[in-house]
């Protein structure tokens, strides 16, 4: 589904990822771990195709296809979904105005029909309730006055309504209590099917306790220093990153 | 400017009904118009906005002749009471005019009731009231009864269309909402011509103890059209002023909006959206006069400015010595779509006063490259992505339009503008 070959990537003429090989499968779930600065974030947005964000070297190809010239939005079309780390408050932007365009997006471009206000409405109270959230929230302005834990939540939402074929979740976990945890797993669990896969981006073990991945993967200094199964996971818990550093 | 001179001359002349009295103040007032001339950059005030364009036409002013069948359908807002005024005339029979309104030309408010004009003309401080003071051809009084709850709004539509020649027009408005009085007016300057004309507006609104006034001024003239305009607000004892200045229209305006706090209690809360595009000038200037205690003043302005349009904002309250418990905040924004837009922002504070609480701000940007990247992650496309943005930056200040009728004829013109706008940044 993904292949990301040789990924050299600078933000603001600073080398960040420095040959990144990594091959994604339907049917997959991978963790991407790494500290601080060892450029996850920097690999999810290049994915998504953020701009400044500039391909100095490599390819990416999505069903062997290079997406390098992609527009963010051709890409989320296409089935690639990022979570964001930090969630954009965008005051004066009506949450279900927001949705309803997102989703008739999709719709439009897979030659079906929008959704009017009614049928939408209908459409993703029942998924509020897959995650369990309140319809209020659909009346704010998009991610204003959310908690932390609300927030990410309202990050996965779209894996629902959208269905992504590839979600890359970018530190999903952080900052979410063990309930909100359980329930952003319970919706990753759900969500992965054999044609669908999932790259979870985190900087601790603690949400693959709840989630099985297929590959575990440790980002250092833009570089994959070690793949291997879900016990590396376990392993970089018990003696830390510094273990990889040389 | 010769061509006003012959202007004022023929007024006088041929008006022969006006009293004599109107005659010199309609002289002395052109006399002092004249000694000064049109504002220019060197005036304090005034420095962003060139006005000598103005004297480059040779306007005349409108007449009872200027009366051309409207082809065109009229703008219209949902469940009000209406004035209409064409070219300056004012159309009666197509009027709908609510009870316990009072509803006068400027020559029958003369003559039965002069003094309700002392407060509205000639003022030094501003070339253009004198101006206006002296070819003050069309408005009317409109005076609201004591106690009065207007249940519809007043809808005054100046509407400038079908014009053959430069015509200038100079409006006078006096308004009065009685004390315990609660009523919205809505003045609404829009045309379409493809003759040049100019508007140069006096409206002087009175507020009397306890009155309750929604101001709704929606501006959108001809781009044929240059709009002057001089709001004066006079608040009485705990009267209520909401205003909301909405412009879109014409290449050149100018709006100086004064609001005084006149007794204790008062409260006013002035807020506007100006809209530019292609070479529009847009300069609103502010004066909120804090002179007694216990008022508050809210001010939120906010400027969407795209292609080489320009938006100037500058808003100064003062607050008097006596002025003690003075409550002020006020904040203007702008936002660029262009890089060749611009937006000169100058809020003032003076306070005199040691017991109050007064704040500004003002900020100036472009559309947020994290919320542009976050709604096209989704899947939205860049320019449906980019009108959700400036939409939701409109949105802070419509949320103050009370009215669900008026909120929907600017969203609509908001919506309509948007659909063709440019957006480069």
């Amino acid at each position: 589904m993904l292949q990301i070959k040789n990924l050299h990537v600078e933000v603001e003429d600073k080398k960040i990822l420095n040959g990144i090989d990594l091959h994604i499968k339907a049917g997959e779930m991978h963790a991407i771990m790494g500290l601080n600065g060892s450029g996850k974030s920097t690999l999810s947005n290049t994915v998504t195709g953020r701009e400044n964000y500039t391909v100095t070297e490599g390819d990416i190809l999505y069903n062997n296809e290079s997406i390098l010239d992609w527009k963010p939005e051709d890409r989320a079309l296409a089935g690639i979904f990022m979570s964001f780390q930090y969630p954009t408050v965008i005051p004066g932007v009506n949450t279900t105005y927001f949705l309803r365009a997102a989703v008739n997006a999709k719709r439009k471009h897979n030659n079906r029909k929008e959704y009017d206000a009614a049928n939408f409405l209908k459409f993703i109270k029942s998924k509020l309730e897959e995650v369990e959230m309140d319809t209020a929230y659909l009346k704010r302005s998009v991610n204003e006055g959310f908690s932390g834990g609300e927030k990410k939540r309202n990050e996965i939402l779209p894996i629902l309504t959208l269905e992504p074929a590839l979600a890359i979740l970018d530190e999903t976990d952080s900052g979410l209590d063990i309930d909100a945890l359980k329930i952003v797993a319970a919706g990753v669990n759900k969500y992965l099917r054999d044609d669908r896969a999932i790259v979870i981006i985190t900087h601790y073990q603690r949400i693959l306790k709840y989630l099985e991945a297929d590959y575990v993967h440790v980002l250092i200094n833009g570089k994959i220093a070690k793949s291997g199964g879900e016990n590396l996971a376990e392993q970089l818990e018990e003696k830390g990153y510094s273990w990889l550093d040389n | 400017m010769h061509f006003l001179e012959k202007e004022l001359n023929q007024l006088i002349q041929f008006w022969d009904e006006e009293p004599d009295a109107l005659h010199t103040l309609r002289s002395s007032a052109f006399k002092q118009y004249k000694e000064v001339g049109l504002p220019n950059r060197k005036w304090e005030g005034w420095q962003f906005t060139d006005f000598s364009t103005l004297e480059k036409t040779s306007y005349r002013l409108a007449s009872h002749g200027d009366l051309p069948p409207v082809q065109e359908t009229l703008p219209t807002i949902t469940n009000c009471n209406r004035i209409l005024i064409i070219n300056g005339n004012f159309q009666e029979n197509f009027s709908v005019l609510p009870d316990k309104v009072t509803v006068q030309t400027l020559q029958h408010a003369y003559a039965t009731n002069p003094e309700i004009f002392n407060k509205a003309v000639v003022d030094n401080s501003n070339p253009f009231h004198n101006l206006n003071t002296a070819l003050m051809n069309s408005g009317l009084a409109i005076i609201v009864e004591n106690n009065a709850v207007i249940d519809h709004p007043i809808h005054i539509l100046y509407y400038t269309t079908g014009l053959t020649d430069p015509v200038m027009n100079n409006p006078l408005f006096l308004i009065v909402a009685g004390a315990d009085t609660e009523t919205t007016i809505i003045e609404h300057y829009a045309g379409a011509t493809n003759v040049q004309y100019w508007q140069n507006v006096v409206t002087n609104i009175e507020l009397s103890n306890n009155a309750v006034l929604n101001h709704t001024r929606i501006q959108e003239e001809d781009h044929n059209g240059s709009h002057i305009a001089d709001t004066v607000y006079s608040l009485g004892k705990d009267a209520q002023l909401n205003a909301f200045h909405f412009a879109s229209g014409s290449s050149l305006y100018r709006q100086n909006i004064q609001v005084n706090l006149a007794s204790s209690g008062a409260s006013s809360m002035v807020n506007g959206l100006c809209i530019a595009k292609d070479h529009q000038h847009l300069d609103q200037h502010i004066i909120i006069n804090h002179l007694k205690e216990n008022c508050n003043s809210n001010q939120l302005f906010k400027y969407i400015l795209s292609d080489t349009s320009a938006g100037v904002f500058n808003g100064r309250v003062i607050v008097s010595e006596g002025a003690q418990k003075t409550d002020a905040q006020q904040t203007t924004r702008n936002l660029l779509l262009t890089d060749k837009a611009m937006a000169h922002s100058n809020p003032q504070l003076e306070i005199y006063a040691d017991d109050v609480k007064c704040s500004h701000g003002s900020t100036t940007g472009q559309l947020d490259e994290n919320a542009l990247f976050y709604l096209r992650s989704r899947g939205i496309d860049v320019r449906t992505a980019q009108l959700l943005l400036i939409s939701g930056f409109a949105k802070e200040v419509m949320e103050t339009i009370t009215n669900t009728n008026i909120d929907t004829y600017i969203d609509e013109k908001l919506t309509t503008w948007l659909e063709n706008i440019g957006v480069t940044l």
